[in-house]
Formats: structure tokens, C-alpha cells, sequence
């Protein structure tokens, strides 16, 4: 373990950091199939909404079932703005951002007075709110159910014709959101959020401003997720309420973190590399999204990956590692890495 | 002005008077003993000092400053620290983790909160094991870093809630020196106790409660001679004769 | 005065019926402290254990309800023992996930088995699907479920008031720790009660099925206005269940006369702003929001 001054770093980070480099910056131009091209794109956007959902649902321990309010926020903010006042959809996407951070604010009065399972009931809540009030604002904005974004390519429009920049631009969105997270981790705001995990009462006895830092792993987690909405809307090109605010997607972005490795900083982007690839296999192999039997799968690996590895792989990989250092030191269980 | 001034402070729990009217001075540099028999409400004081909870009438000044109605986190910030009877780590932690927790209070410098860390870890007796997960440690290494991360705060005031309990009489011994040095760097301290040995050892002062009221107030030979005191915790029947 | 009456009417009979749906999921949160997300699926497999009962042996379910009990006991005994059993000491994450994770099996299992198809049963004869009492308007069907959900609280609260593996339930819903002590075995009352949670949801649905129409994704429906009503009346809390479910029914009946789209989202606000403001709900055990079981 060592530290430049303000954060806790370890010398297998760079190891990460190229990879993720590597991932977003390189490997959209190794001139891949337009089939492994798209299942890029979605794994770079997925990966960084995982991360987002991470920040509030990993490392500040708080696992909000809602999250499908921002993102779906953030679609719906960028394509309106863009669709009926040709607002270029980079500002739309930071107004989305805007919405997103304050409802995050507004439920956060709530949502904090509780605690695991009744946090997450009560954001399942909010997400399901937001959905039905969108779909009843129709009666009084005249609203299609669903809408599309014309196929325009520009860069103002923030619409491509090659996968390769949706790559790219999915790849920056995917190492913001990975710099956010190893920020507030490795920062004394991950001391914080760690001890306010694993105890609130001590981390309040020992001068932890509670509802600041959840306060603040929310608002960023609420923004970045919007972000990500924007972003899938601009290259789904089609946003309806059914898909943008799905239940799914709440589920989705946990468990990406979940399998990857909750509250670590490149868990998610693990668990989105697995599990979007094996979800475009499943629904391939299985029969389209009308049968479910993928999702019969789906629901039965988030059984077995919860029960079983509850840390993900990271944490597999992090047990394997204290249980080689413990074999070759004497003494209690120690840890000699960053968390 | 006294450090800690809490004054006539009442706590009640429905109609039950945990706390009445209860007066408390202690000054800077002293160790103070907060003791009492079991329910007289020593560890409710304790909790309405700390923040735990809030009085019905009363105020408790610290530094010059009310604190009452501020959360544990803002007082902690004042400089008022306070350990747990049970102790409470953070699972997830190491030693050294748990003691810079609290001293980020004074910088978010990683690198110097790491190394203030290691010398809390040190000054408390568990040097050598920084690296240790807390939920591994033995009961009395646990109530030593109880005491580390209230100092990592770099408390003017330690309030002690039964850090002795639990503990036998080499681990006793152990504590009341480190309580000592402790006070010798400069902190005042506040300590409710069962161990009446420990107690008697260590402070400079005695407080005694019983049934929600302040009964004595001194030095702590005075104070255990107090026919009150003794009254309080041997009760009031008459020594029956020996031969019926 | 006579929507008025409507109203009420309505409203208890829904109250009623939700009152009967939530039961089985306050009863498992009350005991092994466990918040089932797939709730809503078990009560979709009684309504559909119902229709299939009646389309295949001719018992309407008001009849065959016994039998789907003991079915779907045995249904909650396997739920434990092969899933729960190895949640209850674990994170809490892994209780919400895996419920979730087995409530969407479940109910794209059903698709995959039964098809999007609504389904519903014609129970009553002819002529008999409503009565009128007063100039209110009651559907028989939505009465016959409300009798029984009545006739099932009541039976439920004796049994936990009289019997002796009820009071052991009790016991361990109230201090885990003096229970065992008292040489209660947990693992045993969490075994029996998640059996009988299920059972009574798989009733429920069955109950519900000749009012409510049974498709796959009928549990989500059910699911937040189950988790509305207990915790408006109260974590753990079997009459507080009734409660809930009456608050509920009125609250919503009312609001759906005035503005029937928001009907869906009366049930979100109420959750959210209970949670906020009384989390252990109207009658339930406080603090009952910040346990977790160690």
C-alpha cells in the first residue's frame, strides 16, 4: 500500500488502468465485425452505468432498486430537448444530469431514513413513480409513447455513422465514471463511506458527516447514470417508457456490480464484460425477449452469483489473494493491499 | 470556564427520571469518574453529554460552546470523543484504517493520517498489529482501539464508557496506564465505571449518582467514605443482629 | 351519499383482498425478518394453481383452497430449505437479490409455461355476479374473497395466539436471541413459517383468481400494493395487516373515482411517504426498519 498524498494507490492500478485504456480507447479501432462492434458499445455504456449505480449501491452500501428513474431521465431529457427544440443533445445530456441530481436530492430526505432492504423498496418505488407519471404527463403534453431520434449523423447531434465513435465516445463515459469511482474510493471519502457501511453509529461517534457523504455518493451515482442514458438513447436511436424505465435496468446495473465485485472499482465494468455478451448469447441461442427463458436463466444466475460469490469476483480474487498472504506470513488475518 | 459544564441537565423516559437535575463540572486536565450503582443513571448521562441523546431541561456546555441537540458527529468535531462499551470496529477495517477514519477529521492527507495512525496505534498498545482486521482482535485489543480511534479525533475531552469492563487485572492495569499517558498529553477525560478499584486508581475526581441524582462530588477517598454514597449501593436495612 | 357509500363499500371489499395478499409476506418480514420480492410471483402461481384446479378437475377454488394451502406449504417448505436457508446469514444484499433474482424465474418461467394470456375463471352461476345492498353495487366474487380473508386473519391470529409452534413463532419474531435460549430452534420456526407464508399467498391467489385475471407478470402488481400494506400496518404485525389493507383499499378506490390513472401511482406515494415518515408502520414492532438479523 502506498499513497500519493489525498489518495491510496497500489501498483496492480496501473495494471487496471491500462486495461480499461486499452478497452475504450484502443479496441474500437481493431476493426471488429459490426456484430462485436455493437456488443462493444453496449458493454462500454453498461459498464459505466454499472459503475455509476456502484457508487451509491457499492461503495456507500446503499442498493437502490430506482436507478432506472435517472437513467431514464437523462433519455428523455436529451431527446425532447433535441427532437422539439433542437437543443444539441451534449446540452441536453448535462440538463438530464441536472434533473436527475436534483430529484436525487429531493428523495434523499427520505430514502436515508432507512436501511437495506427498505431503501431498496423504497427506490423500486421511485423508479416505478417516475414511469407512471410519465406515462400519464402524456394526457396533458400530447406525447407519443414512443419516440425516435432521426438518423442525422453530426457531431453536434451527438449521432455517428461508425460504431467506432459511439465506441469511443461510450469509452470516455466508461473511464469518467471509473475515475469517479477510484477517487471517492481511494480518497478519505472512501474511509468514510466504508466505515459508514460497516457502522454508522461508530462512523458518527468518530465525527463522519453521514448524510453528506451519501449525499454525495448519490447526486454523483444520479448524474452519471443519467449521463449513460443520454448516451444509450442517442445510439438506440428509440426510447419508449417500457424500456428506459424498466424494472430490468434497476436489476441489470446491480447485478453487473454484484458479479463483478460490489463497491470495488472495476467491478462493474467486469461484470457488464460478462454479462452483456452472455445476455445477447442467451437471447440468441434461447428465442427473443417474448419466450423469457433467458430470463429464466438470468434470474437463476443472480441467485446463484448472491448466494455464492456475494463479493464477485474481485472479492474471490481478493480472498485468494489474503489466503496466499496469510499461508506465507504468521499471525493474525492481515491485508497488505488497498482495499 | 470549566472544559465540560453540564448544567442541571434532566433526562426522562416517559415518566421515569433516567437523569434529574444533575450538575457536572470538569476542568481541563482532569480525570474525572462518573460512578453509581446499576440504574442510576450513569450511562444516560453519558449518552446525553455525547450527543446520544437529548435532555428535557438542561443545557451541557463543552468549550464554551451548548452542545445539546448537535449530532455525535458534530460534537466529535468540537473535540468531544467518546468510546463505546461494546466496542464497535468497523468490520471491514484494519487497525491502522480505523484510526485514520477518525483522524481525517484533521485533513483529508492520506499519507499524514496514515502515519498519525501508526503512532495512535502505537500510543495505545497495539503497534505491531496496524495491519491486523479488527473483528480479529482480542476483547481487550478491541476496547484499546476504541480508545485509538476517540483519539485519532485529537479530542480536547475523552469520555470512557466502562472501558474496563471485561477486562481482567493485567489488561486492567494495562488500560490505567495508558488512561494516564493519555491525560498526560494534555487530554481531559471523562470515564463511568463499574471497577471500583480502577476507578479509585485513576481519577482525580469522583462523581456519584444514584437514581437519577448527583449524591456526591470529590475526592475520591472522601467520596467512598460518604455515608450517602455507601447507603446508595449497600441500601438502607439495618445490619441484622447475629444471634436471632 | 350513495357514492359515498360506493366508495367504502368498494374500498373495504379491496382493503379486504389485499389485507389477504399481503399476509403471507408480514408474516415471513415478521419472523425470519426477510422481505420476499418475489412475493407477487407466489401469489401469481395460486392464482394460476387456482385456474388450473378448476379447468382441470371442475373444483372451483373457493373449494379447493385447502388442498392448494397444503400444496403450496409444501411449496414454502422447499422455498426455505433450497433457497432462504442460505440467505438468512448472509449480507443483506444477498436476501434482496436472491428474492428478486427467483421472482423473475418465476415469472418468466410461467410465461414460458402458460403464455402472456390472461386468464380467468367463471365461478358464479349465471345472474349471480353481483348483488346490490343498499344501493351499493358488490361484486359476489370480490365478496366471497373478502369472507375469506377474514375467515383466514382470524385463523391465523388464533393460531398464533394459541397454538404452541405459534407462540414459538411469535417468539422468534419478537427477540431471536432469548427464543433460542429458551431452546427454540430457529431454523425449525423459519422452516414452518415460511411453509405456511406461501401457503397462505398461494390461498390468496387462488382466492383472487374468479375477481383478478392471472397472467405472468400479475406479481408485480400485487407486490408494491403488498409491501404498501405492511408497512402501513406495521412490520411483523398481523392485525396491522387488516389495517393496512382497509387504509389501502379505501385510499385507492377513492382516488381511482377521482383520477383513475394515477390509481397505480397511489401506491408508490404511500410507500414512499410512510417509509419516510413512520417507517415501522401504523401498528408494527419500531425499529423493526433498522434490523437485520445477525
Amino acid at each position: 500500500m502506498s499513497f500519493s498524498r489525498y489518495l491510496v494507490t497500489s501498483p496492480r492500478d496501473l495494471a487496471g488502468a491500462a486495461i480499461l485504456l486499452f478497452v475504450a480507447l484502443v479496441l474500437p479501432f481493431c476493426g471488429l465485425d459490426d456484430y462485436y462492434a455493437n456488443v462493444l458499445v453496449l458493454i462500454l455504456i453498461y459498464a459505466g452505468l454499472a459503475s455509476s449505480w456502484n457508487l451509491i449501491g457499492g461503495v456507500a452500501g446503499q442498493f437502490s432498486l430506482g436507478h432506472s428513474a435517472f437513467f431514464g431521465i437523462g433519455a428523455y431529457t436529451s431527446t425532447l430537448l433535441y427532437n422539439y427544440a433542437g437543443i444539441s443533445p451534449w446540452l441536453g445530456m448535462l440538463a438530464g444530469g441536472v434533473i436527475s441530481t436534483i430529484l436525487a436530492v429531493a428523495i434523499s430526505y427520505s430514502v436515508f431514513r432507512m436501511r437495506g432492504v427498505f431503501f431498496a423498496m423504497a427506490t423500486l418505488a421511485v423508479g416505478e413513480t417516475i414511469r407512471i407519471l410519465l406515462i400519464y404527463s402524456r394526457k396533458f403534453f400530447d406525447l407519443p409513447y414512443s419516440i425516435s431520434i432521426n438518423f442525422t449523423p453530426g457531431l453536434s447531434n451527438m449521432i455517428f455513422e461508425e460504431r467506432t465513435t459511439y465506441a469511443l465516445l461510450a469509452g470516455g463515459y466508461l473511464l469518467a465514471c471509473v475515475a469517479v469511482t477510484f477517487v471517492l474510493v481511494r480518497s478519505y471519502a472512501g474511509f468514510y463511506l466504508k466505515a459508514i457501511r460497516d457502522n454508522e453509529d461508530a462512523a458518527d461517534a468518530s465525527g463522519v458527516p453521514i448524510r453528506r457523504y451519501k449525499l454525495i455518493a448519490f447526486l454523483l451515482s444520479a448524474f452519471l447514470t443519467s449521463i449513460g442514458g443520454t448516451l444509450m438513447a442517442q445510439y438506440i436511436l428509440y426510447i419508449e417508457p417500457g424500456t428506459v424505465f424498466s424494472v430490468e435496468l434497476s436489476v441489470d446495473l446491480p447485478l453487473m456490480a454484484i458479479l463483478g465485485g460490489i463497491g470495488t472499482v472495476v467491478g462493474p465494468f467486469i461484470g457488464a464484460a460478462i454479462l452483456i455478451p452472455l445476455r445477447e448469447i442467451l437471447v440468441e441461442q434461447l428465442g427473443g425477449t417474448l419466450s423469457g427463458a433467458h430470463l429464466v436463466i438470468y434470474g437463476f444466475l443472480l441467485i446463484v452469483i448472491v448466494i455464492v460469490l456475494p463479493h464477485g469476483l474481485m472479492g474471490g480474487l481478493s480472498s485468494l489473494r489474503e489466503w496466499v498472504g496469510r499461508k506465507r506470513t504468521s499471525g493474525g488475518p492481515a491485508r497488505e493491499t488497498a482495499p | 470556564m470549566s472544559l465540560l459544564d453540564v448544567r442541571t441537565v434532566t433526562k426522562k423516559f416517559g415518566g421515569l427520571v433516567a437523569v434529574g437535575e444533575v450538575d457536572v463540572r470538569v476542568e481541563a486536565g482532569e480525570i474525572v469518574g462518573l460512578i453509581g450503582p446499576n440504574g442510576a443513571g450513569k450511562t444516560t448521562l453519558f449518552n446525553v453529554i455525547a450527543g446520544a441523546m437529548r435532555p428535557e431541561s438542561g443545557d451541557v456546555v463543552f468549550d464554551g460552546h451548548s452542545i445539546v441537540g448537535l449530532s455525535a458527529a458534530a460534537i466529535c468535531r468540537r473535540g468531544l470523543a467518546r468510546t463505546f462499551q461494546i466496542p464497535q470496529p468497523f468490520t471491514t477495517m484494519t487497525v491502522a484504517e480505523t484510526i485514520m477514519t477518525a483522524a481525517f477529521l484533521h485533513g483529508a492527507d492520506v499519507t499524514a493520517s496514515n502515519r498519525e495512525a501508526h503512532m495512535v496505534a502505537e500510543r495505545v498498545g497495539l503497534g505491531g498489529r496496524e495491519h491486523v482486521l479488527t473483528p480479529t482482535l482480542t476483547n481487550a485489543q478491541k476496547k484499546r482501539l476504541e480508545v485509538g480511534r476517540a483519539l485519532g479525533t485529537r479530542p480536547k475531552l475523552l469520555l470512557l464508557d466502562e472501558v474496563m469492563a471485561g477486562l481482567n487485572h493485567a489488561e486492567v492495569s494495562r488500560m490505567l496506564d495508558l488512561i494516564r499517558r493519555v491525560r498526560d498529553e494534555g487530554v481531559t477525560i471523562l470515564l463511568v465505571e463499574h471497577n471500583m478499584e480502577a476507578v479509585m486508581a485513576i481519577s482525580d475526581r469522583l462523581i456519584v449518582l444514584d437514581a437519577g441524582r448527583k449524591i456526591a462530588d470529590g475526592e475520591p477517598r472522601a467520596v467512598v467514605d460518604d455515608p450517602a454514597v455507601i447507603r446508595a449501593y449497600l441500601g438502607d436495612d439495618e445490619p441484622e443482629a447475629v444471634d436471632a | 351519499m350513495l357514492v359515498f357509500v360506493q366508495l367504502v363499500v368498494s374500498g373495504v371489499l379491496l382493503g379486504g383482498v389485499y389485507a389477504l395478499a399481503a399476509l403471507g409476506l408480514n408474516l415471513i418480514f415478521g419472523v425470519a425478518k426477510v422481505v420476499n420480492f418475489a412475493h407477487g410471483e407466489f401469489l401469481m402461481l395460486g392464482m394460476y394453481a387456482g385456474f388450473w384446479l378448476m379447468t382441470t378437475t371442475g373444483i372451483n377454488p373457493y373449494f379447493g383452497a385447502p388442498l392448494i394451502a397444503i400444496v403450496f406449504f409444501g411449496v414454502g417448505l422447499l422455498f426455505y430449505a433450497g433457497l432462504m436457508r442460505f440467505t438468512i446469514y448472509k449480507p443483506e444484499l444477498t436476501q434482496v437479490f436472491a428474492t428478486l433474482g427467483l421472482g423473475i424465474l418465476l415469472q418468466n418461467a410461467a410465461l414460458m409455461a402458460w403464455s402472456a394470456d390472461y386468464r380467468t375463471l367463471q365461478v358464479m352461476p349465471a345472474g349471480w355476479d353481483s348483488i346490490n345492498v343498499l344501493g351499493a353495487f358488490i361484486p359476489t366474487n370480490r365478496l366471497i374473497a373478502f369472507a375469506y380473508s377474514v375467515a383466514i386473519l382470524a385463523a391465523v391470529i388464533v393460531f398464533l395466539r394459541t397454538t404452541f409452534i405459534g407462540r414459538a413463532i411469535e417468539a422468534v419474531s419478537q427477540d431471536l436471541m432469548s427464543a433460542r435460549l429458551m431452546g427454540i430452534d430457529p431454523n425449525r420456526v423459519f422452516l414452518i413459517t415460511f411453509g405456511l407464508g406461501i401457503a397462505l399467498t398461494g390461498v390468496a391467489g387462488a382466492v383472487l383468481v374468479p375477481s383478478f385475471y392471472a397472467f405472468p407478470s400479475v406479481g408485480s402488481f400485487f407486490v408494491l400494493a403488498s409491501f404498501v400494506v405492511v408497512v402501513l400496518g406495521g412490520l411483523g404485525s398481523v392485525v396491522g395487516t387488516i389495517a393496512g389493507g382497509l387504509v389501502l383499499g379505501l385510499v385507492e378506490t377513492t382516488v381511482g373515482y377521482f383520477a383513475p390513472d394515477l390509481k397505480e401511482a397511489t401506491h408508490f406515494v404511500l410507500l414512499i411517504g410512510l417509509l419516510t415518515v413512520r417507517p415501522h408502520g401504523l401498528l408494527g414492532i419500531k425499529g423493526a426498519e433498522k434490523e437485520t438479523l445477525k
